[in-house]
């Protein structure tokens, strides 16, 4: 067995809302990690009132930015700061939609397996098995053959990305079911579907926060990837297209800012979702703050 | 032991076996069949089904995966659209490249990640251990194309001290061969020891002051060991065996990650083929090319962790 070396808390301490949230913001990271995520969200929702969406070609070529061009111009003439901008978009459309798939699918099993010895055994299996592989190259190869859209990449992200869920909520969940209080629903009477969905599940559910973010930053990565590599949806702008576009068209050692500025775009998205989870794992397990 | 040695080399065998039958039943699920992959452009129904007769897409698809089977254990893995040239002598043409990077880059990041992490374990709470930390988390927000990018623009064109791509040059012999694969390998490597190094030694250092707390050290305290004894002897040797199964662990991540590299320095891997292959649409190379890594993987993964039952001797008994 591969268990993560991350401990998990036997009991979930009941938390109030006002105190979660001034555990969230009592170190500054949580804050800025919280003020990043917002901003990107602003960004990728007012993306047409910030700036046109990129497209066509323009005498401008290659220019270093300035104050005209932000971030400067790729070799077609187009505003990077533009492309970045109408990039994030995709990149948290994405990355939340396939999360939440990842997330649904991840619960599912491991709640299952977690309470149903008899799928444990298929469940653990199967999951072992999918996080033995390599699922960058997996992903390369169905994007490849269905026709990428922002909607089929989604899919495709998200039911490669369940089994570290799974996983998660899996060793929680034996946890929770080993407690007293489902053996006493058990002898209530209650059936296995209930004692699931209405005893386990909301013992699991901070985690599944916390898992919704790291998740959600795994998704933007493996966007990122799949549409450096020629694989994004042709139609709109992403931050690994902008990346690719700089390798196809040779300008990577010349116009510095075209791969600079989605780069730090990628870093501060994932850096932040990744703060903020850690963040909401600390509001879980008290036992972890201030450390 | 032998019985362990048994265990893992079935599993291995059932996770390959899984992957293989989950990709084919999958690309056969998938809308469209294969001749539309291979033809472009319009197609009388005649030339459709004389396709699917030469490839033998009319039988059953039980029967087709039977033979599909037969056909990969004898280390055929279908013919290339684009290069007509079969799969398997591409792919071997390929994989030394990336086993050579990959291999480096795994080895690298253990023989860095253990001082880094138990210096941070040692000093816990001050400045080393609140570097690695932050390095730690900022690792997983790490692109690594956008680190390989970075690090061909500024040490391989602007100071001009690695080649910016390709893995050798082909005039050298001899010495002087092997120093420009050396020289050819240092960015690529360094994009992904970048990438995995803060994540690697950051758990190696939890794993670490996790097992400091135990008795067995509190009682080399008692004898009047050192600090530094105690450390690297007695906790350093227990916390290196979870270290190990951890790297193994993060071999699916590292091929991934190779993938994207190659890519950025033109290095003639089986990421690099990959995408040219996208690039071609060239689909029996993309699943040779899954197949191949992920056979890669779970060798390498086994192989980890029998040297962890060599190493350990309560399995080793």
């Amino acid at each position: 067995m591969t268990e993560p070396a991350a401990t998990v808390p036997a009991a979930e301490p009941a938390v109030g809302a006002r105190s979660a949230w001034r555990t969230f913001f009592r170190q500054p990271s949580g804050l800025l990690a919280a003020a990043v995520l917002v901003v990107m969200v602003l960004l990728a929702v007012l993306a047409p009132l910030i700036a046109d969406e990129p497209g066509g070609t323009s005498p401008d070529v290659l220019r270093s930015p300035s104050g005209g061009h932000l971030f400067g111009t790729d070799d077609l003439g187009q505003d990077i700061f533009a492309q970045v901008v109408w990039g994030t978009r995709t990149s948290l459309l994405i990355g939340v939609a396939a999360s939440l798939i990842a997330i649904v699918l991840g619960t599912a099993i491991g709640l299952a397996s977690a309470y149903f010895r008899r799928v444990d055994a298929v469940g653990t299996v199967v999951t072992d098995v999918m996080l033995a592989l390599p699922t960058l190259p997996l992903m390369i190869m169905l994007a490849a053959i269905v026709n990428p859209s922002v909607w089929t990449l989604t899919v495709i992200i998200g039911v490669f990305a369940w089994p570290e869920v799974a996983r998660l909520i899996r060793s929680q969940g034996l946890v929770v079911s080993a407690m007293p209080y489902i053996d006493g629903a058990r002898v209530l009477g209650a059936t296995g579907w209930r004692i699931v969905t209405r005893e386990i599940l909301p013992a699991v559910v901070p985690l599944i926060v916390v898992s919704v973010l790291l998740t959600a930053s795994r998704a933007v990565i493996s966007e990122a990837g799949l549409s450096f590599l020629g694989l994004g949806d042709p139609d709109a702008w992403s931050w690994g297209r902008i990346l690719l576009n700089a390798q196809r068209s040779g300008v990577v050692a010349i116009a510095w800012w075209q791969t600079l500025f989605p780069s730090l775009a990628i870093l501060l998205l994932v850096l932040a979702a990744t703060v903020a989870g850690m963040r909401f794992n600390d509001i879980r397990d008290p036992r972890r703050n201030g450390a | 032991m032998a019985r362990f040695v048994l265990n893992r080399v079935l599993k291995a065998v059932l996770t390959v076996w899984i992957a293989i039958t989950a990709t084919f039943f999958l690309l056969r699920l998938l809308p469209g069949d294969p001749t539309t992959l291979m033809v472009e452009g319009d197609m009388t129904p005649e030339m459709r089904a004389a396709l699917l007769e030469t490839y033998g897409l009319d039988r059953p698809l039980l029967e087709q995966y039977v033979s599909y089977l037969r056909e990969l254990l004898h280390g055929n893995f279908g013919i290339s659209f684009r290069q007509i040239q079969p799969v398997a002598d591409i792919l071997l043409d390929r994989l030394p490249w990336t086993l050579l990077l990959a291999g480096v880059a795994f080895l690298l990041t253990i023989a860095v990640g253990i001082p880094i992490g138990v210096s941070a374990a040692a000093h816990r709470g001050r400045w080393p251990d609140r570097l690695l930390q932050g390095f730690g988390i900022a690792g997983h927000a790490l692109f690594v194309p956008s680190v390989a990018m970075l690090l061909l623009v500024w040490l391989g064109a602007r100071l001009g001290w690695f080649p910016i791509g390709g893995a050798i040059d082909p005039d050298t012999r001899g010495l002087a061969a092997y120093l420009s694969l050396a020289h050819h390998l240092v960015l690529p490597v360094a994009s992904l020891v970048l990438v995995q190094l803060g994540p690697y030694a950051l758990t190696l250092r939890t794993n670490l002051i996790e097992v400091l707390g135990e008795d067995y050290i509190r009682a080399a305290r008692a004898r009047g060991l050192s600090a530094r004894r105690r450390l690297w002897k007695h906790g350093l040797r227990n916390a290196i065996l979870p270290a190990l199964t951890l790297m193994g662990l993060q071999l699916g991540t590292l091929v991934g990650g190779a993938v994207l590299t190659e890519t950025v320095f033109a290095y003639p891997g089986v990421g690099r083929l990959i995408y040219e292959a996208v690039g071609q649409r060239d689909y029996p190379v993309l699943q040779g090319a899954f197949i191949m890594l992920a056979i890669t993987v779970v060798v390498a993964n086994a192989l980890t962790d029998l040297l962890y039952a060599v190493l350990n001797p309560r399995i080793r008994l």
